[in-house]
């Protein structure tokens, strides 16, 4: 029984091909992704209905906002992944908007739902309209169907911020309308582009183990107009919740109204029972596919952070539909940097952060965060890339020289850049191990008695260069090719990254599924390529 | 089943056969070092800190079971678990202490041991005497199965009585079987401490159709390795019959906890939950020294050293030196300024069991994980009245042997004027929950295991009277009494569907606060 076994829950035995269809991606190579999204500052948007997929084989009748064929975006962004974006009339989220702090933006709304489904909108939360037509709504202006509306508005503050229907939301957003905006600063500080932000580009760039440079793909150096808030890289996390009764009696009536005037949506919102859980949109193990891959030509997005040791990786946080969901970042805790784009500084001093560290990051509706995540490894107390002064292997005696804050960050192209210099050549194991050196504090179990995982790296080292070295190429695991986190090519950390209201972590009752996603911090050399 | 344990033994020969790691000893072991590398002198103290490169922190160890295990709820329903139980520190799991132990403690050879024990061997003197909450003589504290290595005495590369971490598997299946606990054993180590925990997985008996690992995920461990995570499908998991010894050099102070992450809708809603907390540097501070120079010291180990220079920082210099000093008080964070002192410590851990899905876990149908709604809501794996019964609840297993399966009380005594630190940590897999404070006071002083202080040194304590949590979060909470008259006062839920015990309308998230 493998440890990513699948616990059939009410489902029968229909399910077991599916189910084996799951394992099946599970163990394709994950694809990281940046923030991917399309540029403005004018949006030319439709409400349109089609159909998404679920992991479990279900194609759900759904609404999206998304890019009006006649009237393409500007531009994708990041500039890397702009050859492989698309835009098509419905997507779940709907277009991530990327603008600049100042900017004015104006989103035009076309609506193309079915007239039954009647008039839609969309709230900008945060920002203040200055101007917008269209049918007068109960919370704003709405386009009637076929109908176009439109909004107008300031880009005043940077940050992450979230869109989505302000017309019968229980149903609507539920449905999928909803989407993200993001704000870029106007003024990045010079110090995002300067001591460790600039090495990290530098180690991007070159290597001493492979001649692909990594791209920069990050849509700025700062979330803010402040130096505490300079990145390396970023991910974007829209948590949502999807009640299939719902999606189902609308698609049922929206068949049974055809064409007949007058005719209108009853769907009953309470009481609320959903089943799928998705971040950006798509299910595990689905979100972990690449952007704009193919197979989900109406779910764009993904969410499969990778990052470096020593890299300050934005995270861009938002809640969507009803419930909150505890959102648990494991390898460290995360640095809330903002709340709907409101910078969180110390009252007695403009220049600390003072936003909380939280190792559970709560998705609320309509609430986004922003934050800083980073791991490197300080404190564990032994040499994570299984350093052996006395190998043969140039790379198991690379030097560690600890700048001021104890990160061997002086040499850019090694593959321990970052590493933390006070656990340098410190063994694990008691015996040696391999090519790794013993005299450490532990003994570990013979192998044959314990399970694998799919996300394991074959050792407990990080990187193919300790690995090969204490286990071989093929590691601990089952032949290469047929593991996520291939021991001889990556051999990263994998944490998990997930909902903690644990039966969120399942597609319609089918263990592993839902909110669920791997993070691999890799060793320098794996080459991070998030235009995948 | 027959089939389904062919299978099993198929793919581990397979497994075997692509192995190139060299093969080790036994299945069951235990790991408990006197001396390291980080910790060259054998000592069973917490040395005092007075230099940041010096020998800071000790050993500790503890092992303990995954398997399953019968609990009582508040109306009186025993309840089947997944669950962990202790394989060390027995007599002070069994007296609501942690189950962590020094080197000195830990690698000792038990007296004979009985299935159920402490519970079953209180009295001590016949054996299967049993009182309801009285651990009695019962004093045992070491390693359960901990025996001699006869095989390296025999070809002399140990010296007798050579603890070298083999055991004797008998008593560690008469113990552990069916033995689990709710909330799993409570775990406390010291900032600089090394941690061996080892976990051994004893099988769940009522469930012989599972082949169940089990693994502990430390659960907001800065810096993790994966290595060591917990997390099946990133690392390594435990095979029935084997043992596992996780090591962590002790991160941070703060409020923490841990839980199995199998399959986490069933192994956690079924019971697989448990506290773990991480106690302060300053605690250790000499008497008389100022807590702020002895933070500064702290500012001179790149390890241990908290500043803006560190994103992740959060117990940087406080913005003002208070001028307090070292009084042998105790502390939940490296302060600097003595604001976050207590007098009692008390560990609340907040979870729910949903009956249908344990009844369910019990009896081999398939899980309903969309549909689970939690009926009973649990302060230390009790509720209400539960909650405030001194000393650990027994309950009878399917073996017929008595288990201290609810060790943990949730009851606070202080007497007026006392603070205590209340480490709220929540495990619930289905809903959020909000505990309240009636008549005293709530400071929350940290959240998710950190200090709750910004950059420039101000503290963001907030008064409150009711702290709302899910599952997978953790704060510390001080309920100062100063000024509050004696009397009996309640820790609650606000969601008042959940002051019941399934279908009693009575009891539920609840326990009681005595202030003498």
């Amino acid at each position: 029984m493998s440890s990513i076994d699948m616990k059939k829950a009410i489902s029968t035995a229909q399910l077991v091909p599916v189910a084996l269809a799951m394992v099946g991606l599970l163990l394709t190579t994950a694809a990281p992704a940046a923030v991917p999204g399309i540029t403005g500052p004018t949006f030319n948007l439709v409400a349109t209905p089609e159909f998404v997929t679920q992991p479990d084989g279900n194609f759900v009748y759904s609404w999206g906002y998304g890019c009006d064929a006649l009237n393409p975006p500007a531009a994708f962004v990041p500039a890397n992944v702009s050859a492989s974006g698309t835009c098509s009339a419905m997507q779940v989220p709907g277009p991530t908007l990327i603008v600049t702090e100042g900017q004015t933006v104006t989103v035009n709304l076309t609506n193309n739902l079915p007239t039954s489904a009647g008039n839609t909108s969309i709230l900008f939360p945060g920002f203040t309209l200055t101007s917008a037509t269209g049918a007068q709504g109960l919370l704003t202006k709405e386009a009637a169907p076929g109908l176009t509306a439109q909004y107008q508005f300031t880009a005043t503050t940077p940050g992450t911020h979230t869109y989505y229907s302000g017309t019968q939301g229980d149903l609507q957003i539920d449905m999928g309308l909803y989407g993200a905006i993001i704000v870029l600063p106007n003024n990045v500080p010079a110090a995002c582009d300067a001591g460790v932000h600039a090495s990290n580009v530098t180690a991007q760039a070159a290597s001493s183990v492979h001649t692909v440079a990594e791209l920069d793909n990050r849509l700025a150096h700062a979330a803010y107009d402040h130096a505490g808030t300079c990145y390396d890289r970023e991910y974007l996390f829209q948590f949502s919740e999807m009640d299939l009764r719902m999606h189902r009696e609308a698609e049922e009536q929206v068949a049974a109204c055809g064409a007949t005037a007058g005719c209108t949506l009853h769907v009953a919102t309470e009481p609320y029972f959903p089943t799928y859980f998705m971040i950006n949109g798509r299910s595990m193990p689905d979100n972990m596919d690449g952007a704009y891959v193919p197979q989900y030509p109406h779910q764009p997005y993904n969410g499969n952070p990778h990052m470096h040791p020593g890299e300050l990786t934005l995270l861009r946080i938002i809640g969507t539909g009803r419930w909150q969901h505890p959102f648990h970042e494991h390898g460290n805790h995360v640095r809330i940097l903002a709340r709907d784009g409101n910078l969180i500084l110390s009252q007695s001093d403009v220049n600390s952060l003072a936003g909380p560290l939280l190792f559970t990051t709560t998705t609320t509706p309509g609430v986004t965060m922003d934050g800083i995540f980073e791991w490197t490894g300080k404190g564990v107390n032994w040499d994570v890339y299984g350093h052996n002064p006395a190998s043969g292997d140039t790379n198991a005696k690379l030097p560690c020289d600890a700048d001021s804050n104890g990160y061997n960050t002086a040499h850019p192209t090694a593959i321990n850049y970052f590493e933390w210099c006070q656990d340098h050549n410190k063994p694990l194991q008691k015996a040696p191990f391999g090519d790794v050196g013993g005299g450490g504090p532990v003994t570990l179990p013979d192998p044959t008695l314990f399970a694998l995982g799919a996300w394991w790296g074959g050792s407990p080292y990080l990187g193919p260069n300790a690995t090969t070295r204490a286990v071989g190429s093929t590691g601990t695991t089952p032949p290469s090719g047929t593991v996520a986190n291939s021991p001889s090519e990556e051999a990263g950390f994998a944490f998990m990254w997930h909902s903690h209201n644990e039966r969120e972590i399942t597609t319609n009752n089918i263990f592993p599924g839902g909110m669920l996603m791997m993070m691999l911090v890799d060793s320098r050399e794996f080459v991070i390529d998030e235009t995948k | 089943m027959i089939n389904k344990r062919l299978i099993g033994g198929g793919i581990a020969a397979m497994l075997l056969a692509l192995i190139t790691l060299p093969a080790a000893a036994q299945s069951f072991q235990v790991q408990c070092p006197t001396t390291t590398t980080t910790h060259p002198v054998a000592a069973d103290v917490e040395p005092e800190y007075t230099n940041a490169n010096g020998f800071n922190g000790a050993i500790k160890c503890q092992q303990i079971s995954g398997g399953d295990g019968f609990a009582t709820m508040g109306d009186g329903t025993q309840t089947y678990m997944f669950s962990f139980g202790p394989l060390s520190g027995l007599h002070d799991m069994a007296n609501g202490q942690p189950g962590t132990q020094f080197p000195g403690v830990f690698n000792t050879v038990a007296p004979a041991l009985l299935p159920g024990d402490p519970a079953t061997a209180d009295g001590a003197t016949g054996g299967l005497v049993y009182n309801q909450g009285t651990p009695g003589t019962f004093t045992y504290n070491g390693a359960v199965g901990l025996a001699p290595n006869a095989d390296s005495i025999a070809n002399g590369s140990c010296a007798a009585p050579c603890l070298d971490g083999h055991v004797d598997p008998r008593p560690i299946m008469d113990v552990g079987v069916m033995n689990g606990n709710i909330p799993a054993p409570l775990m406390a180590i010291d900032e600089d401490d090394e941690f061996f925990l080892t976990l051994t997985n004893v099988g769940q008996v009522m469930r012989p159709d599972l082949f169940e690992q089990h693994t502990v995920h430390f659960h907001g461990y800065p810096n993790a390795s994966a290595f060591y995570d917990g997390v099946p499908d990133a690392s390594v998991a435990i095979n029935i019959g084997a043992s596992f010894t996780y090591y962590y050099l002790s991160p941070d102070a703060g409020t923490y906890f841990w839980h199995c992450h199998i399959t986490p809708p069933e192994h956690l809603q079924m019971g697989m939950v448990g506290q773990l907390y991480v106690r302060p540097r300053q605690n250790r501070v000499p008497n008389g020294v100022s807590l702020y120079s002895a933070l500064q010291t702290q500012q001179g180990n790149l390890r241990t050293r908290c500043d803006s220079s560190d994103i992740l920082c959060s117990n940087p210099l406080p913005a003002v030196d208070t001028g307090a000093t070292a009084t042998g008080v105790k502390y939940a964070y490296n302060d600097g300024d003595g604001t976050t002192a207590y007098d009692v410590e008390i560990p609340l851990q907040i979870h729910g069991f949903d009956p249908n899905f344990h009844f369910v876990g019990m009896t081999f149908n398939p899980e309903n994980f969309t549909g689970m709604k939690d009926k009973y809501f649990l302060l230390n794996g009790r509720s209400y009245p539960d909650t405030v019964t001194p000393g650990p609840i027994a309950t009878q297993s399917t073996d017929g042997v008595m288990h201290y399966s609810q060790p943990l009380p949730a009851i606070i005594t202080l007497t007026s004027g006392q603070k205590a630190l209340l480490r709220i940590s929540d495990l619930d897999v289905t809903e959020y929950q909000t505990l309240a404070s009636q008549g005293i006071p709530m400071t929350v002083i940290g959240y998710n295991a950190k200090l709750l202080r910004d950059q420039a040194g101000n503290n963001l304590y907030y008064k409150t009277n009711s702290i709302t949590l899910a599952g997978g979060e953790s704060l510390d909470v001080i309920l100062d009494t100063t000024g509050i008259p004696a009397g009996t006062y309640y820790l609650y839920t606000p969601n008042l569907d959940h002051l019941s015990n399934d279908a009693e309308n009575f009891g539920g998230l609840m326990t009681e606060v005595h202030v003498l």
